[in-house]
């Protein structure tokens, strides 16, 4: 029983901090606000070459074959530095190809995302933004020369920058992923803004989009395990970048305590702010054993995986809220500026928050898992 | 990171499972020597003072060995060994800090439940501000004559020693002026009175000292040195019971979904219900990460990483998890929540908790975790100062002194 970082671990989570707090400055978060694209394909490239891209993909595909563990350690890095573009969607949608899709998908995309080269990302929300995977109501119809897909995907992350995109949709068959290029006739992307700037979202239309009999990612009609299971990752991802980002609060709200000065002496020494700083590093420790023990989980695949992935989710949306959240409160008016940091990582946690499926949903599979 | 437990760790807990389910008495313990006897028994087993160097008695045991024990207790309702405080706490303090007369003379006595200790910390004004105690020894020659009250005692009725800190020094600042002294129970100047807490049941005792004796030898450690030695009383034993306390927890979670399927709303199971639901996710959510929380606690034991001042994390996390845990609970069940006993012949709804007897029972304990050994608020100081590096507040006594 070892719950603490391997040294190889531990390295990885050092180079990681060193490489973003050089490359990844707030400043540069800043700067890619007003970026059309808004990634930094320079920091994309680095990422690549640092072996980030291809962690956890197969080897025999370009990748390094490492776990969740690994991949958790990057993501919480990210998120403490409030990391812009497409990373996690890309990772995910790239583990959903390299599980479920044909030797062509795999030899097609994997390489290209370990090397840099390609994104992508994954459409889980439909109009109603139902996280049940069997919910997809975006309908796939067979045709002579492969299949036609019409409907509306929303929120989702990186379409627009993305080379390949993870689309489910409903049959006869039932639910089935297709794998579509932008090049797609009848697909349009419409970005929308979000309170997080450094987070992109693009509401993708569907009309009448054909496709390849080879786009089908994995059997027919047979996508939502995979979907469930891609949710249940993605969700142990959103939440260690959450308590990265919950960790930067945490460290700002210390650090800014220790110097404040009113009435004579630095705020950190009233119970008030000092206790309120106690109540988040619980938070941030709390948070810290859930999303390891999920990432662990789901790379030993434990009997109890899915419930951590869901507790893990489930308690760090909450974790992430209050403590980003108290940051502010205890740094008072200039926590409230445009110009203070802080609402970077206030908002990442935000943005991710909902996403992968929300505590509410989470918690619903938590009491399925326990109870029926 | 690798969370399976180690193959010994699984084969210990496969004896120890079966040492339990052939041991445990069938019927609740009613008496002291009945007490005694199953301690005694547990004892000879190799499962008390498990963590304890094999020269005291003890086992050398790892702290996960000792986790695995109190959760394989959890599991079954084990009635606990009866001297804990001399276990967990008192006996490895004589251990670090007493003489070898005084190890010789107390040490297997503790093991062994010959004798039974307890603690002679707070006083009615001493609480969280412990270092303000007022009970005084003062030197008479070959002894100390002892004059105060304390508070809070556990165990003090049938208690035959007590660790007891007292001011031995008014004219230094207060923390520097209290000793720590190994003082005999059953003695005319010292009375226990019971005091009933809002349970019903009467856990802890007042203790009054009147011209009470205490031997020079029975000093520990070294004059004015008591402050010390009480801190690092307060470091010992954590993470033995982690595993234990959320097994009980599960226990417990498991009684409440049977009740939330037997209970019925808008015609349909509780459980059905959204809101319901959505209470009993979040709540089993916090549950879980408690277990990984002790799991991470016994990781870092086991590599002799001490927790520190970490553990005061844990002490307030699973406190203030306990009130909000049985909170959401008694909203669940409703007045059934409230009942003394579990069973009744006009309601075949079992309402117990698993464990100890009612829902209500633990509901009223869980207001008590979050006061006993250091209030949150204390725990949140110690978190603040000494984990974050906070600045210390002000304080008038720090101005003082």
């Amino acid at each position: 029983m070892d719950f603490g970082f391997t040294s190889d671990q531990q390295l990885l989570k050092n180079s990681a901090r060193a490489f973003l707090d050089e490359h990844c400055k707030p400043a540069t978060v800043r700067a890619s606000w007003d970026d059309p694209r808004g990634d930094n394909d320079a920091m994309w490239k680095e990422m690549a070459q640092l072996g980030w891209l291809g962690l956890s993909l197969p080897e025999a595909h370009g990748g390094s074959g490492l776990g969740m563990v690994e991949t958790a350690v990057l993501l919480e890095e990210m998120g403490h530095a409030a990391c812009p573009g497409a990373y996690w969607p890309t990772i995910l949608a790239a583990t959903a190809i390299g599980e479920a899709g044909t030797d062509a998908q795999k030899k097609r995309w994997l390489p290209a995302i370990a090397t840099g080269e390609a994104r992508a990302t994954t459409a889980f929300l439909d109009g109603d933004l139902d996280w049940n995977p069997d919910a997809v109501t975006t309908r796939a119809r067979r045709t002579s020369k492969g299949w036609t897909l019409s409907g509306e995907k929303r929120f989702v992350p990186w379409a627009h920058v993305a080379n390949v995109m993870l689309v489910p949709a409903r049959g006869k068959e039932g639910v089935t992923l297709f794998a579509l290029e932008p090049s797609a006739r009848g697909l349009s992307l419409s970005p929308v803004a979000g309170m997080d700037l450094a987070t992109r979202w693009v509401h993708v239309k569907l009309d009448n989009v054909p496709l390849a009999a080879d786009a089908v990612v994995g059997n027919p009609g047979q996508a939502a395990p995979l979907l469930a299971a891609l949710l249940r990752r993605g969700a142990v991802g959103a939440a260690a970048e959450m308590l990265g980002a919950s960790r930067r609060c945490l460290e700002m709200a210390v650090g800014y305590a220790k110097v404040r000065e009113q009435f004579g002496q630095p705020i950190g020494s009233f119970q008030a702010i000092r206790h309120k700083c106690a109540e988040m590093l619980v938070e941030v420790e709390n948070s810290h054993s859930a999303t390891y023990y999920a990432a662990w989980a789901l790379d030993a695949q434990a009997d109890d995986h899915a419930l951590a992935a869901s507790v893990a989710k489930a308690y760090v949306s909450d974790a992430a809220r209050k403590v980003c959240g108290e940051s502010i409160q205890v740094h008072g008016g200039i926590g409230f500026t445009w110009e203070y940091d802080l609402h970077l990582y206030f908002k990442r946690a935000k943005a991710l928050e909902p996403m992968y499926g929300d505590a509410e949903y989470h918690r619903d599979l938590i009491v399925k898992h326990v109870a029926g | 990171m690798d969370l399976n437990y180690a193959p010994e760790d699984l084969a210990f807990r496969e004896a120890t499972r079966q040492w339990f389910a052939t041991n445990t008495p069938s019927e609740d313990l009613k008496t002291l020597d009945e007490r005694k006897a199953w301690h005694r028994r547990m004892y000879e087993a190799g499962y008390v003072g498990m963590l304890w160097p094999k020269e005291y008695g003890g086992r050398d045991a790892t702290p996960m060995q000792s986790a695995i024990v109190s959760d394989e207790m959890a599991r079954v309702s084990a009635p606990p060994p009866i001297n804990g405080l001399g276990i967990g706490f008192i006996g490895p303090t004589i251990i670090v800090h007493g003489t070898d007369w005084q190890k010789q003379r107390y040490l297997k006595k503790i093991l062994t439940a010959e004798e039974i200790w307890c603690q002679l910390y707070s006083e009615p004004n001493a609480g969280s501000d412990l270092a303000s105690l007022k009970t005084k020894a003062e030197d008479a020659g070959d002894h100390f004559v002892v004059n105060g009250q304390k508070i809070w005692t556990s165990s003090g009725p049938i208690a035959d020693w007590g660790l007891l800190l007292c001011r031995t020094d008014t004219s230094v600042p207060k923390h520097r002026g209290i000793s720590c002294v190994l003082l005999n129970m059953r003695q005319p100047g010292v009375e226990v009175r019971p005091l009933k807490q809002l349970t019903g049941h009467s856990l802890f005792s007042e203790v009054f000292m009147t011209n009470a004796r205490a031997e020079k030898v029975d000093l520990l450690g070294r004059l004015g040195q008591g402050w010390e030695i009480a801190q690092t009383t307060l470091g010992y034993e954590r993470g033995a019971n982690s595993l234990g306390r959320v097994t009980r927890y599960n226990i417990a979670f498991n009684q409440l979904v049977k009740a939330a399927k037997a209970l019925r709303r808008d015609g349909k199971p509780l459980i059905e219900n959204a809101a319901v639901r959505a209470k009993m996710g979040r709540i089993y959510a916090e549950l879980e990460v408690q277990r990984y929380a002790a799991l991470r606690v016994l990781s870092s034991l086991q590599k002799s990483e001490g927790p520190g001042a970490a553990s005061s994390l844990t002490k307030y996390s699973y406190t203030e998890f306990e009130k909000r845990y049985y909170e959401t609970a008694l909203e669940i069940l409703g007045p059934s929540g409230q009942l003394l006993t579990s069973h009744h012949d006009w309601d075949d709804l079992d309402t117990s908790s698993g464990e100890d007897g009612t829902w209500a029972t633990s509901y009223l304990w869980s207001r008590a975790g979050t006061i006993y050994s250091g209030s949150s608020e204390i725990q949140k100081n110690v978190i603040g100062e000494r984990v974050l590096g906070l600045p210390k507040e002000i304080r008038a006594d720090r101005v003082k002194a």
